[in-house]
């Protein structure tokens, strides 16, 4: 599972919309912020594939500005893909059902 | 009570994000437990920023990474192209050992290094024997460290005598050498990121900053809201991007037209008498042609006056008009402090040079340099296309510590230095890179050893050339760390060692150049390049019955490569070869780069100076030690670059140029390409981590919704994109990216129906070599609705 600590700049003017927004997702925890339009977030996923996702999907929301990545730790990911548990293979029919002939 | 290990990560996480902006949180963590058992320090490699990163280790595994706070390129924010590489590290994929096969036909079989460094030995010996030294060839890159790069120039040169030595910078960076040296006189920026907190004015044309390089954009972004009502940003780029989303005033011109946008600002700024006439009389000189003709402001003044605003606006098209240009150029010439910064969109013209020059201009005209704020600052792609490609000697045409082959005297200082004999370095430069792929197709070149890059996708019109790549009398020799579309055409692949399983430096766009330590062993076989290019000189020495090749390599001979043997090399390129030069690195010694959070920015002459982060601004005297040491009078700024004998900066008189193709009534679209975020180059890196590959999984054409109205292309629709070179098949993203009439493909997929270098245009610049990836005319189709695609990586 890994976590993720990032700074988001955010215009001031929007940040309590967005805070809210935040708020609605579990895997989204708000840190502390400033006036200045800060937002420590701190990310938790299953997968690094879901964070990314996530701060794709983050980053759109109206007044973000910036997601920028402060640190990452993703042991339990590493070992996975050392055991075989996880194989960072690209098949794309894995990934993208729909699209898979 | 003690803390769960997830609260802690988690706490850690939130206190390292809160750091960086000076945010006291209320928590607290035991400090007795650990993220991670060390932390190496280096530099990201995913693009030409610099970023300083920590690589965490724990029970010698790679875990987590974060940014270094103190770093003065990214203060320790980082973007996701980043967060990721240590899965690189670890992927199942990664090349582990020597494979080889006699003939292309066959397929490869493992081979021991022993057997791996012969081939490789004998192969070029036997071209040289028999069809002479030029019949060689080094392909390199410019996220190959410094001393990788020098290392091989070295072998070739002075050991192998030819000066066919290249590297993929060449695709993105030569046009803006040529501009520096051709207005300033000298390679690289005068100014420094630290800039971007001084301007008022940002001038971004040609440059999809906010995804290309998001940790500097950030700092624009910062600069923006800080001071919203003081500072503008201007975006001039053909296409919408997220770059132009934020900016104050976005400049949508036709592709290949920005000569004539860039001259009617200079003509703006001449008839409004916004230039600056003391930085004129001072400092600059007025030049025409070939010839490098001086001539006067008066002569400059007739030139430009053929520019008007509306002439400029009736050629850019888009939303450009008359009074959009003098808007943008009275607010570049009067603002307290005005930066411009460009990348490929510049770069990649067949008048690179040129727009190069042009960008520049304004800068002279109005003296808009050397002062806080104000810098004329080319973005670089790579992670070392400066330090190691421009500076260590990596391109046709140049020596290390930037030095012309085809001057006697600076060719024989690097022989002295090397200590071979005079006259070993051919005074004639070697094939640029689309004159050697053209040598392969024509078998010219019999051997080439390609360097951590992959031409057979990356090059332009790329089917014509892999057909030389395919011939059977060419060997092939890559170095890299997963298959990729160059590896297919190999006969010997070389798995090397990747970053942070290596040590070496990159220098990065600022003139800075960065240590990064080995942190953990290489997997397999895998082995650093310094270590493979020392032990196959050797072998050539034997081969070639040749000491002198001995000797290029005799100063590393039994160093351990993993730290020992880039140390030795870094010495010899700072100590002896670059001292003297502008770009003087000899304070930056290893030693140095350990002590400092974000390394040198030359020039660096001494440790003194090194220690206190070398030189922010060139050509300044009390700010550049050089400006001091060759001050010819008592002004402030000595521009003493080493192609401009007079010591001035050059405003050039460069015509307005179309692309190489402009749209007919045949191919009607302008096609333009580029890359996102998340795939940094070729994709045969990033493209290996799904999650990466999930956000942007194949390359899709972009279109202008009144165009795909017109032409019944709804999103998804399979679009056939045909050029006079070749045909794509690829999805259709409908967007109001492009403007009407052009469409925009992302360079990334492998598959063959999707990458786009099948199809654009190979016509270069005459002066920088550069070719013109950005413009090409094509024709589109709706071939039929959404199709399910399939996935296509290479896989030996």
């Amino acid at each position: 599972m890994p976590i993720g600590g990032f700074v988001v700049h955010v215009q001031p003017e929007e940040k309590e919309e967005i805070l809210r927004e935040l708020s609605r997702h579990p895997q989204v925890e708000v840190f502390g912020h400033d006036e200045k339009g800060h937002l420590i977030v701190v990310l938790e996923t299953e997968t690094s594939e879901e964070m990314e996702a996530l701060v794709e999907e983050l980053s759109r929301l109206r007044g973000v500005i910036n997601f920028n990545l402060a640190y990452l730790h993703a042991e339990d990911e590493v070992k996975k893909i050392e055991a075989g548990e996880i194989k960072p293979e690209i098949r794309f029919h894995r990934l993208r059902p729909e699209e898979s002939s | 009570m003690a803390l769960s290990r997830r609260e802690f990560l988690k706490r850690t996480a939130a206190l390292t994000a809160a750091s960086l902006v000076g945010m006291n949180l209320p928590l607290k963590v035991d400090r007795a437990q650990a993220d991670a058992d060390r932390w190496v320090r280096g530099t990201c490699r995913f693009c030409g920023v610099g970023c300083r990163v920590e690589l965490g280790i724990k029970d010698g595994r790679p875990v987590a990474i974060r940014g270094v706070p103190q770093s003065r390129t990214n203060m320790g924010y980082l973007c996701m192209k980043g967060m990721l590489f240590y899965q690189l590290m670890r992927h199942p994929d990664r090349l582990t050992k020597p494979l080889y096969r006699e003939s292309k036909k066959e397929k490869f079989r493992e081979i021991s290094w022993e057997e791996a460094l012969s081939i490789a030995a004998k192969k070029f010996a036997e071209s040289i024997k028999n069809h002479g030294p030029d019949s060689v060839a080094y392909y390199g890159s410019g996220q190959a460290l410094t001393e990788e790069t020098y290392l091989f120039q070295k072998i070739m040169r002075a050991g192998l005598r030819t000066n066919n030595v290249e590297g993929n910078p060449r695709l993105c960076m030569a046009s803006a050498v040529g501009g520096y040296i051709t207005s300033f006189g000298a390679d690289e920026p005068i100014g420094s990121y630290a800039d971007i907190e001084q301007a008022f004015c940002f001038f971004i044309i040609g440059s999809n900053m906010a995804e290309a390089h998001p940790v500097l954009f950030r700092r624009v972004m910062r600069r923006k809201l800080d001071n919203p009502r003081e500072v503008t940003v201007i975006n001039a780029d053909p296409r919408r991007s997220p770059t132009s989303r934020i900016a104050d005033i976005h400049l949508q011109f036709k592709p290949g037209t920005d000569l004539a946008l860039l001259n009617a600002m200079a003509y703006v700024i001449v008839e409004e008498k916004l230039y600056n006439e003391d930085f004129l009389n001072n400092y600059c000189t007025f030049r025409v042609g070939k010839e490098k003709k001086e001539v006067s402001f008066e002569d400059y003044k007739k030139f430009i006056s053929a520019y008007t605003p509306e002439k400029a606006a009736d050629i850019c098209g888009g939303n450009i008009t008359p009074d959009l240009i003098r808007k943008v150029a009275r607010i570049f010439a009067t603002s307290p402090a005005t930066m411009s910064l460009w990348t490929m969109g510049i770069n990649q013209r067949i008048r690179g040079v040129w727009a190069n020059n042009l960008i520049h201009n304004l800068h002279l005209l109005t003296g808009q340099l050397c002062r806080p704020g104000a810098d004329s600052f080319s973005l670089t792609g790579q992670p070392n296309a400066c330090g190691g490609v421009r500076e260590g000697g990596g391109l046709c045409h140049i020596l290390p510590g930037h030095r012309p082959v085809k001057v006697d005297k600076l060719r024989h200082e690097v022989e002295d230095l090397w200590g071979v004999p005079r006259g070993r370095i051919p005074a004639k430069p070697g094939y640029h890179t689309i004159a050697m792929f053209s040598a392969v197709n024509e078998g010219k070149i019999k051997a080439i050893w390609i360097n951590c890059t992959s031409p057979a996708q990356s090059l332009p019109n790329c089917d014509k050339y892999r057909k030389g790549m395919a011939r059977e009398d060419v060997f092939i020799i890559v170095t890299d760390i997963f298959p990729t579309k160059t590896t297919e055409l190999a006969n010997l692949i070389l798995p090397t060692a990747f970053h942070f399983e290596k040590t070496g430096v990159f220098g990065c766009t600022e003139r800075r150049s960065q240590l990064t330590v080995k942190a953990i062993d290489p997997p397999g076989e895998a082995k650093p390049e310094v270590w493979i290019a020392r032990e196959w000189a050797l072998k050539l020495a034997e081969e070639l019955n040749d000491p002198v090749i001995k000797k290029c390599v005799e100063p590393f001979l039994g160093l351990e490569p993993g730290y020992e043997l880039p140390k030795a090399i870094w010495t010899e390129y700072t100590q002896k070869l670059t001292a003297g030069r502008d770009n003087d690195l000899r304070g930056a010694t290893y030693e140095v780069l350990q002590q400092l959070p974000d390394g040198v920015q030359w020039p660096a002459p001494t440790k003194e100076w090194a220690l206190k982060g070398g030189t922010y601004k060139k050509f300044v005297r009390g700010l550049d030690p050089l400006a001091d040491e060759h001050a010819i009078d008592e002004k402030p700024y000595q521009f003493y670059g080493p192609a401009h004998k007079d010591h001035k900066l050059w405003v050039w008189l460069r015509p307005y140029k179309g692309p190489a193709e402009e749209p007919d009534a045949e191919y009607p679209f302008y096609l333009s390409t580029g890359r996102v975020i998340d795939h940094w180059h070729t994709s045969s890196m990033t493209g290996r981590i799904k999650e990466l590959m999930r956000a942007n999984p194949y390359a899709y054409i972009e279109i202008n919704p009144k165009d795909a109205q017109r032409l019944g292309i709804k999103p998804g629709d399979m679009v056939l994109v045909e050029t006079r070179r070749g045909k794509n098949i690829l999805p259709a993203k409908v967007y109001e990216g492009p403007m009407e009439g052009m469409v925009f493909v992302y360079w990334y997929d492998m598959a063959e129906d999707r990458m786009i270098n099948r199809v654009t245009k190979d016509a270069f610049d005459p002066g920088s070599k550069e070719p013109e990836f950005k413009i090409c005319a094509c024709r589109i189709k709706r071939l039929s609705g959404p199709k399910p695609l399939k996935p296509y990586l290479v896989r030996l």
